[in-house]
């Protein structure tokens, strides 16, 4: 941690983000907003039952991906950006290949007994990680979709399920509280990170980009970093209002190292990482901002609105 | 990077068979630098790349030209390339990722055992060791190749033929010679049929130095440890040597060389001798002192600290690990299928053998659960212990001393994005990319993908009773596909039958250990058998009219057996 500003001197400045586009195509709320990992495209699930391909810098509409008979509560890119993968409240999870002309949709994943609400890929790609309302996490394999192993892994709903830099850990949270580290090869918990009994609900977690840190977002409104080896919260990011829904955060690394995060008060929040101190709000969403992503290498970020507002805007950096 | 919290155990031994692969007849094997992916040399010429998180099949490399079994695999450094050498005299050279062949070589003999260059990330130099000649080293871009020397005589330093070789023609005799890299590509260490190891420059082609071995019974191998510190050999009088390397891993070559000149008071192979007793130091012997195994396939572990051995004997799938310092730690028994190849996982306690009939064994530690993980505040015993309670144990203490837990510096600076490199891998280059994984390609929820799921494996149908029916994690993974597919039957999908397909013709197996099994013989009594023969009519009919009432006859079976 000596090496904190190892890419050279000190942190740029701050430059405000500013709103530059509303995107307006899903006619139910909007539950999650991603960048692929290539930064050239953006894809955002809603509960119209469809997941919509943008391309990130025209903005134009590319695919609009339908199949799921139910919303859709996650979505998660392949490594390379050429699959999306897809978790609906129909108990599935649906692969599509965005590089096909045609936006197939290449594999449907089945075996949850209940709505799937989170899924990730892991970064070789060859496994996807989903959790569930049936209380478990299930590993799949990309190749042949078959679930490769199924973990009891919490008491109540699983909301976040994310692998490490390497893919060799797994963390989840869930509306138990609890929020726990598995051994993806054996299937096996290594560490309980919060284990409060009757605390508040872990909404959301996922892994530092170097997977050192885990940054793990609960229903009292708060998001905190915790080093999970020493089992100790080293960072904690408070002001905005979080106590319904599993809103996602994340990292931004592509000038000055943030924290983003959509709120419910109609907000898009950005904390300065070490300082842990509000940098600005972003305002212009009519109804809680449920998800967040941040382009891999340009300053830009993607938010997404409830059913008031159902819109993804794209902000970006720089005078109007 | 996740040593700090992932298994506390890591470096021990494997213990039992955790799976097995299958896909046609594999004959050796080779695990790429990382570990990640695993490739084998079939008998029909082609070699398979398993991914070895997923352990499915992520590459099969197959040519027209290439129909003879391979006798050896050698991944290049950076693993974008596999070598592959077969009893049709070749050598192929593979690009990993596309699958295409860049380089084929006959040679004037088999080549049991082939070794690319490690130095070069695009190799074009390798040693081969054929049948019944001395170890060439090959230029696959211009099939050139340079003889080795595998005997020294006291005139000198040379080429020149085996001094008690009987062939009237002076071609060397007829015993495979053991030959290996050492880690930096620039020497070779040679094992010669005299029982003397023969340290050659790879550029100068100079016999440099040489160690007699005890006995000195022809040498059958001659394998480093992964760091390079060790090397062991494996000789006709049963016995494996470990040798510790003595010379620096950097510039070997260059320090050999002057140490070499540093002798020049003595002549022919008393400076030789001389100079090998500086460059590798015996250690440690191991044999089997009462049946007098000779070994098969010996090699080191991934950090060196084992040593793993097999026995030839005819018909035995037997695994000998002993630690570094002497100590045999285990012995594993495989099926009655004799053992072939063997390979240790580079960086996991994990052992992979192939058997005579083209099968891969895994074997694994046998885990068992860390229960107090659960629990972050409780800690294992070994045994019981009296329990001393604190004097203030149960004082009631005011909220604000309880905050002193989290007695951490909220200001200190967290780096999110930066993370050291793998020391297991700290000689990597950074500016050259290894390829680790193959991008895994979805086979699509497409009815023609059937034919081809049930072609690839050509003992589906045995492999079903020898393996599912044992297994209970098969059974799990039965459940979890079969569920769905029910209400896909419901719904008039047509999907289910290639997902049932898939499951069955599937070539990774769960085995159970030995103490699984007498758990597991209750459950095969029960009606899992009927389910499973239910299950392969229900594939092998493959039709989409019949598949609804299949569907659901079979996955009534199941759910009931399951229940």
């Amino acid at each position: 941690m000596s090496n904190a500003v190892a890419d050279g001197g000190t942190p740029p400045p701050f430059h405000p983000y500013r709103l530059a586009r509303t995107l307006t195509a899903h006619t139910r709320a909007v539950s999650c907003v991603k960048f692929s990992n290539d930064g050239r495209l953006l894809a955002s699930a809603s509960l119209d039952k469809t997941v919509i391909v943008w391309s990130s810098s025209s903005l134009s509409l590319l695919a609009n991906l339908s199949g799921h008979s139910e919303g859709i509560s996650d979505l998660a890119w392949s490594s390379d950006s050429h699959y999306v993968c897809s978790a609906s409240d129909d108990r599935t999870l649906r692969i599509w290949d965005v590089r096909s002309p045609t936006f197939e949709c290449v594999k449907v994943l089945r075996g949850h007994s209940s709505f799937v609400f989170c899924v990730n890929f892991n970064p070789q790609s060859n496994r996807i990680v989903s959790g569930s309302f049936d209380q478990t996490i299930r590993l799949w394999d990309v190749k042949t979709g078959r679930c490769v192993r199924e973990i009891e892994a919490h008491d109540l709903p699983v909301t976040c399920a994310h692998f490490n830099k390497d893919g060799s850990l797994i963390v989840s949270g869930s509306h138990d509280g609890t929020c726990k580290i598995w051994d993806v090869d054996k299937g096996t918990c290594l560490k309980v990170l919060i284990d409060d009994m009757g605390g508040p609900a872990v909404s959301f977690a996922k892994f530092s980009p170097n997977g050192k840190f885990i940054l793990i977002s609960t229903l009292d409104s708060t998001l905190k970093l915790s080093n999970y080896a020493a089992g100790k919260f080293l960072k904690v990011y408070t002001g905005h209002v979080n106590k319904v829904y599993c809103i996602t955060s994340t990292f931004s690394v592509t000038s000055g190292k943030y924290i983003v995060s959509g709120s419910e008060d109609k907000f898009v929040y950005i904390w300065d990482l070490q300082g842990k101190n509000i940098i600005q709000k972003l305002e212009g969403h009519k109804d809680t901002v449920i998800s967040v992503s941040c382009h891999p290498t340009e300053n830009k970020i993607a938010s997404a609105g409830l059913d008031n507002d159902r819109t993804v805007k794209i902000w970006i950096q720089g005078a109007a | 990077m996740n040593v700090t919290i992932i298994d506390p155990l890591q470096g021990d031994f494997p213990e039992v068979i955790e799976e097995y692969l299958q896909h046609g007849n594999m004959k050796c094997i080779a695990f790429n630098r990382r570990g990640t992916l695993l490739a084998a040399g079939c008998s029909d010429g082609s070699c398979v790349i398993w991914d070895f998180e997923t352990r499915g099949i992520a590459k099969e490399l197959r040519d027209k030209d290439c129909v003879a079994p391979i006798t050896s695999v050698c991944w290049s450094k950076y693993g974008h390339h596999l070598l592959a050498s077969a009893t049709d005299r070749s050598l192929t050279l593979w690009d990993v990722k596309s699958g295409e062949k860049i380089a084929r070589v006959t040679l004037q003999q088999t080549t049991l055992l082939v070794r690319l260059h490690p130095g070069s990330c695009t190799p074009s130099i390798c040693l081969a060791c054929p049948l019944s000649s001395a170890p060439i080293l090959v230029d696959l871009n211009t099939s050139s190749s340079t003889v080795l020397p595998v005997s020294v005589s006291d005139s000198g330093i040379g080429v020149l033929p085996h001094p008690r070789n009987k062939f009237a023609d002076g071609s060397p005799p007829y015993t495979p010679t053991a030959a290996t890299f050492n880690k930096n590509g620039d020497l070779i260490y040679v094992g010669n049929s005299k029982g003397e190891i023969l340290i050659v420059d790879f550029k100068t082609i100079r016999v440099h130095a040489m160690i007699p071995i005890l006995g000195g019974s022809i040498v059958r191998n001659i394998v480093f440890s992964r760091n390079g510190q060790y090397l062991l050999t494996n000789s006709n009088d049963r016995v494996i040597r470990i040798y510790e390397n003595l010379l620096t891993q950097k510039k070997a070559a260059v320090a050999l060389e002057e140490m070499s000149s540093s002798f020049d008071n003595l002549q022919g192979t008393e400076k030789l001798k001389a100079v090998g007793s500086k460059c590798l130091i015996l250690q440690r012997e191991f044999q089997d002192a009462v049946t007098k195994i000779q070994w098969k396939a010996p090699c080191f572990s991934g950090d060196g600290d084992w040593v793993v051995g097999a026995s030839a004997t005819k018909g035995e799938h037997k695994i000998y690990i002993w630690d570094r310092s002497g100590y045999l730690a285990k012995i594993l028994e495989g099926p009655k299928e004799a053992l072939i190849d063997l390979a240790w996982h580079p960086v996991r306690p994990l052992v992979v053998s192939v058997s005579i009939a083209g099968l891969v064994y895994i074997w694994a530690k046998d885990y068992t659960e860390n229960w107090s993980a659960f629990a972050p505040d409780f800690k294992e015993l070994e045994e019981n212990e009296e329990y001393v309670e604190r004097e203030d144990e149960f004082d009631l203490v005011p909220e604000t001393d309880k905050v002193k837990d989290y007695e951490v510096d909220e200001d200190e600076e967290v780096d999110v994005v930066n993370f050291e490199k793998d020391p297991a891998f700290s000689d990597s280059d950074a500016s050259m990319e290894e390829l680790c994984f193959l991008t895994a390609i979805p086979s699509p929820d497409a009815p023609e993908q059937q034919d081809k799921y049930v072609g690839s494996s050509t003992k589906v149908e045995e492999s079903t009773h020898s393996g599912s029916p044992l297994s209970v994690d098969v059974e799990q993974n039965d459940q979890a596909i079969i569920l769905p597919d029910l209400s896909l039957a419901e719904a008039g999908g047509n999907s289910a039958a290639e997902e049932t397909v898939g499951t069955n013709s599937s070539k990774r197996r769960r085995k159970p250990s030995a103490k699984g099994l007498e758990l597991q013989a209750d459950q095969v009594r029960k009606p899992l058998k009927k389910g499973k023969s239910s299950n392969k009519s229900f594939k092998s009919k493959n039709k989409k009219n019949d598949q609804d009432t299949n569907g659901f006859a079979h996955e009534e079976d199941v759910t009931d057996e399951c229940l």
